[in-house]
């Protein structure tokens, strides 16, 4: 954590835009000059596409809903589509991709062989086909972006699985006795946590973007729930001549939000990455030098 | 190498196997209301039928075995279905927008490269200078812009400031290139932006890596010009991460080029399936998936070989 502070600014400035949005998310009912009544936004007929003013800020929208109190929940919803999707993909990927290395032989040659055939599926067309068998939803689309991006995610993780299998300990706990779930549990999974934790930083702006487009395509969270996606094609779109700030202002949340989390997801990266992080191993020359220093007295004492 | 490419094709078919059941799979997770949907679009349509009848046209009457094989064996015969609705056959179909689609993945593939490559090369060769951090900036910026929102201010505020839209009516490109091009410019354009940023950070990665080389020095010392040096030395010895990359971002693409062709109403195989899917009209969906994951095989096929042309030393397997 504070190497992210000293070593990343970039990495920083990531990870508190990415609180902030958390924030925003949490203190919703707060924050929002009009909140919700009864889980429904505020509508006034008679206010509709109004630009900016006094009384709403940055306008509102067809129905003559405050767009800022829509975009305030659009971050709610953003917020918990882009943890749920990432957690639900990461574990998904733990699963396929530890089982796969661990218990190995056929069963991985198996498993293998359809996760790339379903890697030549592109992504784009698996969710919209999940979208359109399981319908319109929250927890629908959750579903639908976790399933493939957790299956794609597990050929990562399988690799790193297989290296630290064949370490020395884990062959030890089998020799004690330890059945292949004991070592996936209790040495296999700690032991790859760093390549699983880059995964969860980096995967979160792509749920975030991918959300959005899919709203163009007509899939996504119910129309009631709000989301930036859904207000750039519907709101945007179709007003677009009358009210063009519509498309506007939640694009931009979009694009702070995904450059957040890839700005964060690269520090992670470069921070836990064994090659980049020093040591003997990496070409850190300041570090090479401190601990041939540190030989040298050594061996003068 | 002949051998090599031999063995890679013969090994497509159980690739291909294997896409198809996970289509196919796909395809029976549709719930039974569908049956019903699809009868009264087709009532809509002015065809009385009963919901059995298009039990029997989907093959959903017969075990899901037989139905997979008479599939799968039809795909090999060039025969992927019919229509539901409309009286045609899917490979027919999807033949007719093949060509939209293959010329807007393939404009923007050239775009991305005429874009990154040359500015990837230049930011490697000024390294931190104060055009690398700018070029450099903006790559992560458009890394960040979801291309479909861009799209849309891009038909937005030109219309609104100019009085101008792209056109909206598809030409092919061999009976008027120009007009084609005018239709297939900015979806194309727009679609590169995102693996622009992607593919420029990579090449100058990777190049800044090859600079550092013991030749590189060497052929400074002999006094060959900057020019001949990054493109010769320098940029041939840093492609094959590239091209990995290049070949990685194909999915990617056709994914974008589903929304770019329902933007810009271009009549490719992204907007029959959106619109098939709305439909329910399933075996053309199931059609236009196969015919996009065999894109990404040969894709990846190419990819694969183009290793060994491009470095000789690489051994295929």
């Amino acid at each position: 954590m504070k190497d992210l502070f000293k070593k990343k600014p970039m990495g920083a400035l990531g990870l508190i835009l990415l609180a902030l949005f958390v924030l925003v998310a949490i203190f919703a009912d707060v924050l929002a000059p009009y909140p919700m009544v009864n889980g429904n936004m505020t509508v006034d007929v008679i206010h509709k596409l109004e630009p900016g003013s006094a009384e709403h800020l940055l306008g509102t929208d067809s129905l003559g809903r405050d767009v800022l109190s829509y975009l305030i929940y659009g971050a709610r919803t953003s917020v918990i589509l882009g943890i749920c999707c990432t957690i639900l993909s990461t574990l998904i990927s733990i699963v396929i991709g530890v089982t796969s290395a661990s218990i190995g032989g056929k069963f991985d040659l198996i498993l293998q062989r359809f996760v790339d055939g379903w890697q030549c599926i592109p992504g784009m067309l698996i969710l919209i086909i999940l979208m359109n068998i399981m319908g319109n939803g929250l927890v629908q689309l959750i579903l639908a972006m976790a399933i493939p991006a957790g299956i794609g995610g597990s050929r990562m993780i399988r690799s790193s699985a297989i290296s630290v299998k064949d370490a020395g300990y884990v062959k030890m706990s089998g020799i004690l006795g330890g059945n292949v779930w004991w070592k996936m549990l209790k040495h296999i999974i700690p032991n790859i946590m760093p390549v699983i934790l880059m995964g969860l930083a980096g995967s979160l702006g792509g749920v975030i973007m991918m959300e959005a487009s899919m709203n163009f395509l007509g899939y996504g969270v119910d129309p009631g729930t709000p989301s930036w996606g859904y207000m750039i094609t519907n709101q945007g779109r179709s007003n677009m001549y009358v009210a063009p700030w519509l498309a506007l202002y939640p694009g931009i949340l979009i694009s702070i939000m995904v450059f957040a989390s890839a700005m964060f997801g690269d520090a992670v990266r470069d921070l836990m990455d064994p090659r980049l992080k020093g040591g003997i191993g990496s070409y850190n020359s300041k570090k090479i030098a401190k601990i041939a220093a540190r030989m040298g007295k050594k061996q003068t004492v | 190498m002949g051998k090599y490419v031999t063995k890679r094709i013969l090994l497509l078919v159980p690739t291909l196997l294997i896409v198809c059941i996970i289509v196919f799979a796909l395809m029976r997770m549709i719930p039974g209301s569908a049956v019903d949907m699809i009868v009264y679009r087709l009532g809509q349509a002015g065809q009385q039928v009963s919901a059995a009848d298009v039990e029997a046209k989907l093959g959903m009457d017969k075990p899901a075995i037989w139905q997979f094989f008479t599939w799968f064996i039809g795909i090999f015969r060039g025969d992927f279905g019919t229509s539901l609705f409309q009286n045609e056959s899917v490979l027919s179909m999807i033949g007719r927008q093949l060509m939209a689609t293959l010329e807007l993945v393939i404009l923007t593939l050239i775009l991305t490269n005429v874009i990154s490559i040359p500015l990837g090369l230049y930011c490697a060769a000024r390294q931190d200078s104060i055009s690398d951090y700018t070029i450099r900036s903006i790559s992560i910026v458009l890394m960040a812009l979801p291309v479909f929102w861009i799209a849309t201010l891009v038909l937005i505020y030109p219309a609104l400031w100019w009085q101008y839209a792209p056109p909206a009516t598809y030409v092919s490109f061999f009976t008027d290139p120009i007009q084609n091009l005018k239709m297939f410019f900015v979806p194309s354009l727009l679609g590169a932006l995102s693996q622009t940023g992607h593919q420029l950070r990579t090449v100058r990665t990777v190049t800044l890596e090859t600079l550092r080389q013991d030749y590189i020095r060497t052929a400074w010392s002999k006094g060959i010009g900057e020019g001949r040096i990054m493109l010769r030395y320098a940029f041939r010895n840093a492609m094959i991460p590239v091209i990995t990359v290049i070949g990685g971002s194909i999915p990617g693409l056709i994914g974008g080029s589903v929304i770019l062709e329902n933007m810009f109403n271009i009549p490719g195989i992204g907007a029959q399936l959106v619109n098939s899917l709305d439909n329910r009209d399933y075996p053309v969906v199931q059609g236009c998936v196969l015919i996009f994951a065999i894109i990404v095989m040969v894709v990846n096929l190419i990819v694969d070989i183009s290793y060994k042309w491009i470095d000789p030393r690489v051994e295929l397997e």
